[in-house]
C-alpha cells in the first residue's frame, strides 16, 4: 500500500496515455463481454419460447418433408399427451409486403390453444377462432409490424398452395416477439378441395404439450416407435432442441466471432505492452535512480506491474459497465422496437462479468510483465551506464 | 538527523585493498581501476578528481555498493561489499547510503516532499512519519518554502537541494555525490558544496564526491586524484592538485572580472 502514492503518481504521468491505452483495453473488453453474451443469449432466447412440456414431431427425412394428417390422432392416443396439433406451412405472402414476411401455419383451431396454453390467448378469441372459418390469430409483433387490429380483414397468397385466402383477424397472441399467425386448417382444406384437389391430408409438424415434464422422454420413444417402418418415420425431439437446431448455424458464427475477439484482444495486449514498454523507456534515468537508492528488483518489478495491472483492471471495470448498460439499453429498447426481438435476450450475466474482468487483468499482467522483469532485472551499474 | 561531532581520528568508514575493475566495451577490455587502495576516515568530506575515464566514477561506484571490484576488497560501514548478492546491495545502499545525481533525477510526477520521502519507503516508518523526516530533510537543505513544489517549478539548484535532501533523508553514514555541480551554474554551484560541507559539519556524514569541479578543493578535506585508472601518489598527485588549484585561480579570476 505505501507504493500506491508512486504508482497513482506515475499513472497520471501521461494523462493521454494512460486514456488511450485505457481505452484501448476497456473496449476490448465491452466487445468480448457483448460477444460473450451471445450463447447464454441464444439459451436465454431458447428458454424464452420454448417450453420444456412441448415436443415437436416432425418427418425423418425433414421438416420440409410431410406426414400423413391421420397420424395426427394417433399421436393424441398416446399416453401421457395432453394435446396435439399439426401445423402446415402455408407460407402466405402478405399482399402489400409480396413475400413471406412472418411464419404463417394451418393449424387445428380446436387444438391449438391447448396446446399452447403459456401463449395466454384470450379464451373469447380461441372461440372466434374456432367460430369463424377464415378466423386468424396472429403474434403481436406482426400485427404491431403491419398495423392490424382484431377484426381487420388480411388477404395472403399462399407460396406453397395454388390459393389465395381472405382472413378476418380474431385473437392475437400477447407476446411482443410473436411473429406467428395461424389459420383454420379446415378453411385451407376446403379452398383446396373447391379447385378439385384432393384436400388437405398432410401435416407439416405435430406439436405435442405433454401431461408432465417426466413423461416427455417416453412421449417421444412411443411416437418414433409408431412410425418405424412406415412411410412417414418421425423424428421426435423436444421444443427447444428443434429451435436450438434454428440457432445451431447462428452459434457455429458466434465460435468465429468469438476466436476473432480472442485475437482483437491479444492485439490489444501487444499494444498494452507497447505503451508500457515505452512507460519503462522514458523513465530510464528515474528507475536508475531508485534502484541505486536502494529499490530492489521485487519493489521495481511489483510497483511498474502494479501500473499496467491498475490502468488495465480500472479500464476492464469501465468496460464491463459499459457493456451491462449496452445490454440494458438494448433490453430496453427491444420492447420498443420488435425488430430488435431476440437482442434484448442478451444480458450480461455474472460469469460475463467475471470472464471480462479476468480479461482485463490478463491484459494487464502480459502487458507490464515483460517490461517490469526487463526493467528489474538489469543490474543498477548497468542501467546507470546505460542512462547517465 | 541527528547532529554528530567531526572527528579525524575515526576509525575509517571506508576501506579500499588493491581494487581492480575491468570491462568489456565491445572488443575492448578496459582496465578502469589498477589496484586502487585508499581508507577514508569517518566524517570526512573527500572528492575523487581526474579526467574523464580516469576511474573515479567507477571508484565512486564501487564505495557506494552500485557495482562490485573484480579483484580487491571494499568494505564500508564494516562490511565487505564484495560478499553481497544485487538484493543484498540494494539494501544496503539503503540503509547506509544517500546518492546524489549530477542531474538531479527526481521524479516529476511526485512533490519536493515526496521525493524526498521516497528512499523511507523501504523503510518501516508510517506515512506520518515518512512525512515528518521528509519536511525536516528539506528544511536542512533550506527548501522549507517548497515542500509541495514539483520539479519543474524549481530551479536547478533547488532541484538538486531536493536530491540531497532525498540523500539525507534516511540518515545515511555516508553521502555519495556524482559530480553534483556539473549542471550548476558558478553560485549554485558552490552553495551545494557549502552544503555539503555543512552536513560534514553539523552532523558529521562522511561525504565522498566525483568532481571535475576545481572549486570543490576549496572545500573538501581531502583529494584523491586519479589518471587511467590508477590513484595517483606522491608528487603525481601534488602536479595533479596544483594543476587544479591553478584551474581554480584562473576561473575564480575570470568568475571576478566577469562580476
Amino acid at each position: 500500500m505505501k507504493y500506491a502514492g508512486l504508482i497513482l503518481a506515475n499513472l497520471r504521468r501521461n494523462k493521454l496515455r494512460s486514456t488511450l491505452t485505457g481505452g484501448a483495453i476497456m473496449l476490448a473488453v465491452v466487445l468480448v463481454c457483448l460477444l460473450l453474451t451471445m450463447p447464454a443469449g441464444l439459451d436465454a432466447l431458447l428458454n424464452t419460447i420454448a417450453s420444456n412440456t412441448r415436443i415437436s414431431v416432425h418427418n425423418k427425412a425433414g421438416i420440409v418433408y410431410a406426414m400423413p394428417y391421420a397420424f395426427t390422432r394417433k399421436v393424441r392416443q398416446v399416453d401421457g399427451v395432453a394435446a396435439a396439433v399439426a401445423m402446415t406451412w402455408f407460407g402466405g405472402a402478405y399482399e402489400e409486403a409480396g413475400r413471406v414476411t412472418f411464419p404463417n401455419f394451418a393449424v387445428e383451431v380446436e387444438h391449438v390453444g391447448a396446446v399452447y396454453p403459456d401463449y395466454n390467448i384470450a379464451p373469447e378469441q380461441l372461440a372466434d377462432f374456432q367460430r369463424y372459418r377464415d378466423g386468424a390469430i396472429v403474434g403481436r409483433q406482426t400485427m404491431k409490424k403491419y398495423g392490424w387490429k382484431i377484426g381487420d380483414r388480411v388477404t395472403l397468397r399462399s407460396t406453397v398452395w395454388p390459393v389465395k385466402l381472405d382472413f378476418r383477424v380474431v385473437g392475437e397472441i400477447p407476446n411482443e416477439r410473436a411473429p406467428h399467425f395461424w389459420m383454420n386448417r379446415e378453411y385451407l382444406d376446403e379452398a383446396l378441395k373447391a379447385q378439385g384437389r384432393p384436400g388437405l391430408g398432410i401435416a407439416g409438424i405435430i406439436w405435442v404439450r405433454a401431461s408432465d415434464p417426466e413423461k416427455v422422454n417416453a412421449i417421444m420413444r412411443t411416437i418414433d416407435d409408431m412410425s418405424r417402418n412406415s412411410e412417414a418415420e418421425t423424428a421426435c425431439e423436444t421444443e427447444k432442441s428443434f429451435f436450438s437446431n434454428f440457432f445451431g448455424s447462428l452459434k457455429g458464427f458466434v465460435t468465429i466471432v468469438l476466436i476473432v475477439t480472442g485475437l482483437v484482444a491479444l492485439c490489444i495486449v501487444f499494444i498494452a505492452a507497447n505503451t508500457a514498454s515505452m512507460g519503462v523507456r522514458e523513465r530510464g534515468p528515474e528507475l536508475a535512480v531508485l534502484k541505486a537508492i536502494g529499490f530492489g528488483r521485487r519493489v521495481i518489478f511489483s510497483t511498474l506491474l502494479a501500473e499496467a495491472m491498475i490502468l488495465s483492471s480500472l479500464a476492464g471495470l469501465t468496460g464491463v459497465f459499459v457493456a451491462i448498460g449496452c445490454t440494458r439499453a438494448l433490453h430496453t429498447f427491444s420492447g420498443w422496437n420488435p425488430s430488435l426481438g431476440p437482442l434484448g435476450s442478451f444480458i450480461v450475466t455474472a460469469p460475463v462479468i467475471v470472464q471480462g474482468v479476468f480479461l482485463s487483468l490478463f491484459v494487464g499482467m502480459l502487458s507490464g510483465v515483460v517490461p517490469s522483469f526487463g526493467a528489474a532485472r538489469k543490474p543498477v551499474v548497468q542501467t546507470l551506464h546505460e542512462v547517465f | 538527523m541527528d547532529a554528530k561531532p567531526s572527528s579525524d581520528d575515526r576509525a575509517p568508514l571506508i576501506v579500499i585493498q588493491h581494487v581492480s575493475r575491468r570491462y568489456v566495451r565491445g572488443v575492448d577490455d578496459i582496465h578502469a581501476l589498477e589496484k586502487v587502495s585508499l581508507s577514508i576516515p569517518t566524517g570526512h568530506f573527500v572528492a575523487f578528481m581526474g579526467p574523464s575515464g580516469s576511474g573515479k566514477s567507477t571508484l565512486l561506484n564501487l564505495v557506494s555498493g552500485i557495482d562490485r571490484p573484480d579483484e580487491g576488497d571494499v568494505f564500508v560501514v564494516g562490511q565487505r561489499l564484495n560478499d553481497l548478492s544485487e538484493d543484498e546491495l540494494a539494501q544496503w545502499r539503503a540503509r547506509h547510503v544517500g546518492l546524489i545525481f549530477q542531474f538531479f533525477n527526481l521524479i516529476p510526477v511526485l512533490s519536493a516532499r515526496d521525493n524526498v520521502a521516497l528512499p523511507l519507503l523501504l523503510t518501516h516508518l508510517d506515512k506520518a512519519e515518512r512525512r515528518r523526516r521528509a519536511e525536516t530533510a528539506l528544511r536542512i537543505v533550506g527548501l522549507e518554502e517548497r515542500f509541495d513544489h514539483y520539479p519543474r517549478t524549481l530551479s536547478g539548484g533547488e532541484q538538486q537541494r531536493v536530491a540531497i535532501a532525498r540523500a539525507i533523508v534516511t540518515d545515511p553514514d555516508l553521502i555519495v555525490a556524482d559530480e553534483p555541480t556539473g549542471d550548476l551554474d558558478a553560485r549554485n554551484a558552490e552553495a551545494i558544496l557549502a552544503l555539503l560541507r555543512q552536513l560534514k559539519h553539523d552532523f558529521g556524514k562522511t561525504v565522498v564526491m566525483v568532481t571535475h569541479d576545481p572549486r570543490a578543493l576549496r572545500f573538501v578535506d581531502d583529494a584523491y586524484h586519479l589518471d587511467k585508472g590508477i590513484l595517483l601518489e606522491g608528487e603525481e598527485a601534488e602536479r595533479a592538485a596544483e594543476a587544479i588549484r591553478m584551474a581554480a585561480g584562473t576561473h575564480a579570476a575570470g568568475a571576478h572580472v566577469a562580476s
